[in-house]
């Protein structure tokens, strides 16, 4: 595995429009029940007059060191030679233990497939062609980057280095390829 | 309040419901009852008295298959893809530990069922001629058998706590006693079922060897009492997370379960009944019926409280 692909999330340019839950919506038609990602505008917090919300964008976090994918009975849930938690629909049973393992909250049953869904950076068809993911190119505000954090010259490489940065629940080891830069305001909750 | 970013249904923490407290209890049932009879079988062989006929192990005959099965039959339907499901007998995953419980279970129920039919060897030699021989070939195996199911029950009884704390983000999971805690239960819940099923249906003298089995109720209620106060005061020192978990025995609705079916039904009635109660009530059926359903009421409780309000408190 040479690349190792991250998003990073800056939270201070993130104005919580939504566009990426909808783009990944048309991208990789989800059914109108469910989603892969939701950014979650949270907040007020802070003291009038210095009030801020804080953006929270909720979706897989491509652990590297994946709950999901060490509790799936049959082994549908893993890791592809790209390094991205992926899904193989034939050899799940829907069993809900990835579900439930998921310390993110961010895997669901997709209603139509009965089988576990959730964001896999639209591995399929835009980073197959070589695109970015669906929410990377929509996003208004630039707050999304993509790309391999091997490869030093990258930007998210530069942001990751020259940016403070900090991961969601980073506590309980699962190494999650989501890094978030915080809010200048207020403080930092993992 | 409507949220911008839409529906959040999905994010409810609680995705094992009541079908699988329920497939636990009964894959509890199943594994306490046959530790049991088999240890009981044991100690009666140890003193050379005969071990042919006892009620409890009758019990246990009938207890383990049925309940193991129903609990079974309970899970597959519980799966999105029921018709699917032997896609979890063909792939194995070995760092899942349910893929450690299928592999324990795959053998553990066909064992269970010889053991049923050599307890009732007789009608079934007089029902279907055809099994003699495989009864035959089972008896004269039976003592490794029995020292087989007995280590595949304890893998069932244990799995089932490592199954829930496996989760690493629900702190009242994942805790190392809920093994313990789970297989404790189970023993409560086996003797108490099979107290129950050998005086409703297979004992002539309504005391024969339930004595001999009410003897581990002590112990066993101990255990479970220890683990739960272990759980919890682990709890308190775990971080904040882990501390705002313990407000699941304070306050709401899964603390009154707790207090009133775990350790009320579970734990309280049944000790304070073998305690207190008048030595001419006890061996009466209608007092063995009350505190074996009691004590299995408080391990169905115990199950249910472990699956709700384990998943409601994530960190
Ligand atoms: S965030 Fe959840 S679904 Fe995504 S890799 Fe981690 S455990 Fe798996
Ligand atoms: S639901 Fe499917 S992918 Fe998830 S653990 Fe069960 S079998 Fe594996």
């Amino acid at each position: 595995m040479t690349k190792r692909y991250v998003l990073v999330h800056d939270e201070n340019k993130c104005i919580g429009c939504q566009a990426c839950n909808v783009a990944c919506r048309s991208e990789n038609n989800v059914p109108e029940s469910v989603t892969r990602i939701q950014v979650r505008i949270e907040g007020p917090h802070g003291n009038f007059p210095n009030l801020h919300f804080k953006y929270n964008r909720v979706s897989c976090e491509q652990c590297e060191n994946a709950p999901c994918v060490k509790v799936c009975p049959t082994g549908a849930a893993y890791v592809a030679d790209d390094g991205i938690v992926s899904i193989n629909e034939k050899k799940c049973v829907g069993c809900l233990y990835c579900v439930a393992a998921c310390p993110y909250k961010v895997r669901f049953i997709n209603p139509d497939t009965k089988v576990p869904d959730k964001c896999d950076f639209c591995k399929k068809t835009r980073l197959a062609r070589g695109e970015s993911p669906a929410c990377v190119s929509v996003c208004p505000t630039d707050a999304l980057c993509f790309g391999d954090a091997n490869d030093p010259q990258s930007e998210v490489s530069q942001l990751l280095d020259t940016k403070t940065n900090y991961q969601q629940k980073a506590n309980l080891g699962t190494q999650p390829r989501v890094y978030r830069i915080p809010s200048r305001k207020g403080g930092i909750k993992a | 309040m409507n949220n911008i970013w839409g529906s959040m249904e999905q994010y409810d923490p609680v995705v094992w419901n009541w079908i699988i407290a329920v497939y636990l209890f009964m894959a509890g049932l199943s594994a306490g009852s046959m530790l049991v009879a088999i240890g009981l079988k044991w100690y009666k062989q140890s003193r050379g008295l005969p071990t042919e006929g006892l009620p409890v192990v009758k019990a246990a005959a009938v207890i383990a298959p049925v309940s193991i099965c129903l609990g079974m039959a309970l899970l597959v339907l519980d799966l999105t893809k029921p018709f699917e499901f032997y896609h979890i007998l063909l792939n194995y995953n070995l760092t899942s530990v349910m893929a450690w419980g299928v592999i324990a279970l795959l053998v553990y129920i066909p064992l269970v069922f010889v053991f049923a039919g050599l307890v009732f060897e007789e009608p079934i030699r007089r029902c279907v001629p055809a099994l003699n021989g495989v009864l035959k070939v089972c008896r004269s195996l039976e003592g490794s058998l029995n020292k087989l199911i007995f280590a595949l029950a304890l893998c069932v009884g244990v799995y089932t706590g490592f199954l829930l704390s496996a989760m690493i983000s629900y702190p009242i999971l994942n805790t190392a006693v809920l093994p313990a805690l789970f297989l404790a239960s189970a023993l409560s819940a086996g003797s108490a079922g099979n107290i129950l099923v050998a005086t409703l249906f297979f004992s002539k003298k309504e005391s024969d060897c339930i004595e001999q089995v009410h003897r581990i109720e002590y112990p066993v209620a101990f255990n479970e009492a220890l683990c739960l106060v272990l759980l919890f005061v682990g709890l308190n020192f775990s971080g904040p997370a882990a501390q705002a978990a313990t407000s699941a025995i304070t306050s709401g609705a899964w603390a009154s379960v707790f207090w009133l079916g775990v350790v009320g039904l579970g734990l309280v009635v049944p000790l304070s009944a073998s305690l207190f109660a008048p030595q001419s009530w006890k061996h009466s059926k209608g007092f063995l019926v009350t505190v074996s359903c009691s004590t299995i009421l408080g391990v169905l409780a115990l199950r249910h409280f472990v699956v709700y309000a384990g998943q409601s408190y994530i960190s």
